[in-house]
């Protein structure tokens, strides 16, 4: 889908919340209070596509409360590509109506020595699809906890997970739930761990006892690049119906030293290819994000970062 | 250009190269011949500098510098390379951005401008053509899931890119069926100049029947036992190593 086809707009928070080109069909609320936001983004209109811009020039710690309403047929990407140097809290609520389609793509910069929550909640209905991308760097403490709920039939989530971390301690907590038959769930998470980071994946996967015909991958991948770094991922299966495809993998572990000697014998030094391994295993899902511009955004933001 | 003398070298503390010694002059192309488990893949791997090989004592000396001194990427950048008999995946680097990168490390070292993009395509357009490789094999990531034909057309095709002094070709035969070894030797004959030199190891005649070499060497345990023209190479077909 072109951005021509969607109606784009902006949110930006500072000491106020300003809007910049709201449509006809979105109603946008946001009160401010001190370091409390509390937030409503509601697509009224049913069949009608929107992009929002979520940005933040705010200079201190905040917390936000945002739900979040996706009407029948339409399809809301969020984007939010800021740089977080304060802390922040942000709890997110969405409900999609039917055929609803939610793209959320997180690409954040999160200062060291900083505290970050996030909590993300959120309920498909009948065809709806939910895709998750998250790209996040730095931050002492991060603790990410999304929940997807497939209620109604058809429901699909895509995620992926990349974190990239120096001195991080983290946890990351994704609970899908398949609550109706034929739906679907693809998640994958993959970290690099250096330093004395500590980061740990939890992925839970629950099929309800009728839910027939359901299919769910997941997948959580560690890079460990320090003697002191550790990572830790835990996959759980909890499956009440025979009928069902259900996959799960973790690994971990250091860079695989044949890799970089086969770079090295190409002329490449140590430290690129080091980086073109790390490259490499960060960006080997990116292909599930079909949006073709946040794809290559995702590739920069690997390469920069890595 | 190559001048291994008295080479020992061993893997997890078990001696595989004894008293190794061998002359590459320029131009010229080496088969090593022998059965399995004798050694010749560790001879390809010391030349390369992979770490997991422990020079016991020996020296090699490669167009007058100390080999054994340098870097795995030092050999590399100073002409030196090896076509691996395994070649490494790399999930997640398409091959095309792999195989820019590694031209431009050596365009960078030559001091020359690092390639435009579209100069790039015509190039690796040119060279795939001559190895029979579909470009669309390029927007796969690095051997992720090609077969082993294609594993062993890509490490050629990078020698073709690189330009290097002196190629060791790692048993490049092994996985290419009958149309994939004749257009691989092809481009391999094509490759041959009088200062480029070659190490071919190999178990069969077949790949000497299209890259005729000035030199068979017959190793075993870890060292060369007999050495000879042509000849010997199609002897050990009809009689085997015993």
């Amino acid at each position: 889908m072109n951005n021509s086809e969607k109606n784009i707009c902006s949110i930006i928070i500072g000491e106020d919340v300003k809007f910049e080109n709201i449509p006809n069909g979105l109603d946008i609320d946001f009160q401010i209070q001190n370091n409390q936001i509390i937030g409503k983004i509601n697509i009224i209109k049913s069949s009608e596509k929107f992009l929002i811009n979520l940005s933040n020039t705010i200079e201190k710690k905040f917390n936000l409360e945002l739900e979040i309403t996706i009407n029948e047929n339409s399809f809301l990407e969020l984007r939010d590509e800021s740089d977080y140097k304060y802390g922040t809290d942000i709890i997110i609520k969405s409900i999609m109506s039917k055929n609803s389609i939610f793209e959320f793509f997180r690409l954040n910069n999160f200062k060291n020595n900083t505290k970050n929550t996030f909590n993300h909640n959120i309920e498909l209905a009948l065809n709806c699809e939910f895709r998750d991308f998250n790209f996040s760097n730095g931050s002492n403490e991060m603790d990410n906890n999304t929940t997807v709920s497939l209620n109604e039939e058809n429901a699909s989530y895509v995620g992926s997970g990349v974190m990239i971390s120096n001195s991080t301690n983290s946890n990351n907590d994704l609970s899908i739930k398949h609550l109706s038959k034929s739906a679907k769930s693809d998640c994958s998470f993959k970290t690099v761990s250096r330093g004395s980071s500590n980061i740990k994946f939890s992925g839970k996967v629950f099929v309800d006892h009728g839910c027939s015909k359901t299919i769910s991958n997941q997948i959580s991948k560690g890079l460990v690049m320090d003697e002191s770094a550790k990572i830790s991922l835990i996959p759980k299966l909890e499956i009440n119906n025979d009928d069902v495809i259900c996959a799960h993998g973790a690994a971990s572990g250091k860079p695989d030293e044949s890799v970089i000697f086969y770079l090295k014998s190409r002329g490449i030094a140590h430290t690129d290819a080091e980086k073109i391994y790390v490259q490499g295993f960060l960006g080997e899902f990116l292909d599930k994000i079909s949006n073709s511009e946040m794809q290559e955004k995702a590739m920069k933001y690997i390469s920069t970062h890595c | 250009m190559l001048d291994i003398k008295n080479l020992n070298v061993s893997v997890e503390e078990k001696q595989i190269l004894k008293n190794l010694s061998l002359n590459v002059g320029k131009g010229e192309v080496h088969a090593i011949m022998g059965p399995n488990g004798s050694g010749k893949s560790t001879i390809a791997h010391t030349l390369a500098g992979n770490p997991n090989y422990e020079i016991i004592s020996g020296n090699v000396n490669f167009n007058e510098k100390d080999l054994l001194e340098m870097d795995p990427s030092e050999r590399s950048l100073s002409g030196l390379f090896l076509a691996f008999q395994y070649p490494i995946e790399l999930p997640g680097v398409t091959n095309a951005s792999y195989l820019k990168q590694i031209v431009n490390v050596h365009r960078k070292h030559r001091g020359e401008n690092l390639i435009e993009a579209g100069d790039f395509l015509k190039l690796l357009n040119d060279k795939s053509a001559r190895l029979n490789i579909p470009m669309d094999m390029h927007s796969r990531f690095v051997n992720a899931g090609f077969s082993g034909g294609e594993k062993k057309k890509n490490e050629v095709l990078q020698l073709d890119l690189l330009n290097p002094k002196l190629v060791i070709m790692d048993e490049t035969d092994s996985g290419l069926d009958v149309d994939a070894l004749k257009s691989t030797s092809e481009a391999v004959n094509q490759l041959r100049s009088s200062d480029r030199s070659f190490i071919i190891i190999t178990h069969y005649l077949r790949l000497l029947e299209y890259i005729e070499p000035d030199f068979v060497h017959v190793f075993q345990n870890g060292s060369i036992i007999e050495s000879g023209d042509k000849s010997l190479a199609n002897r050990i077909d009809k009689e085997g190593y015993a």
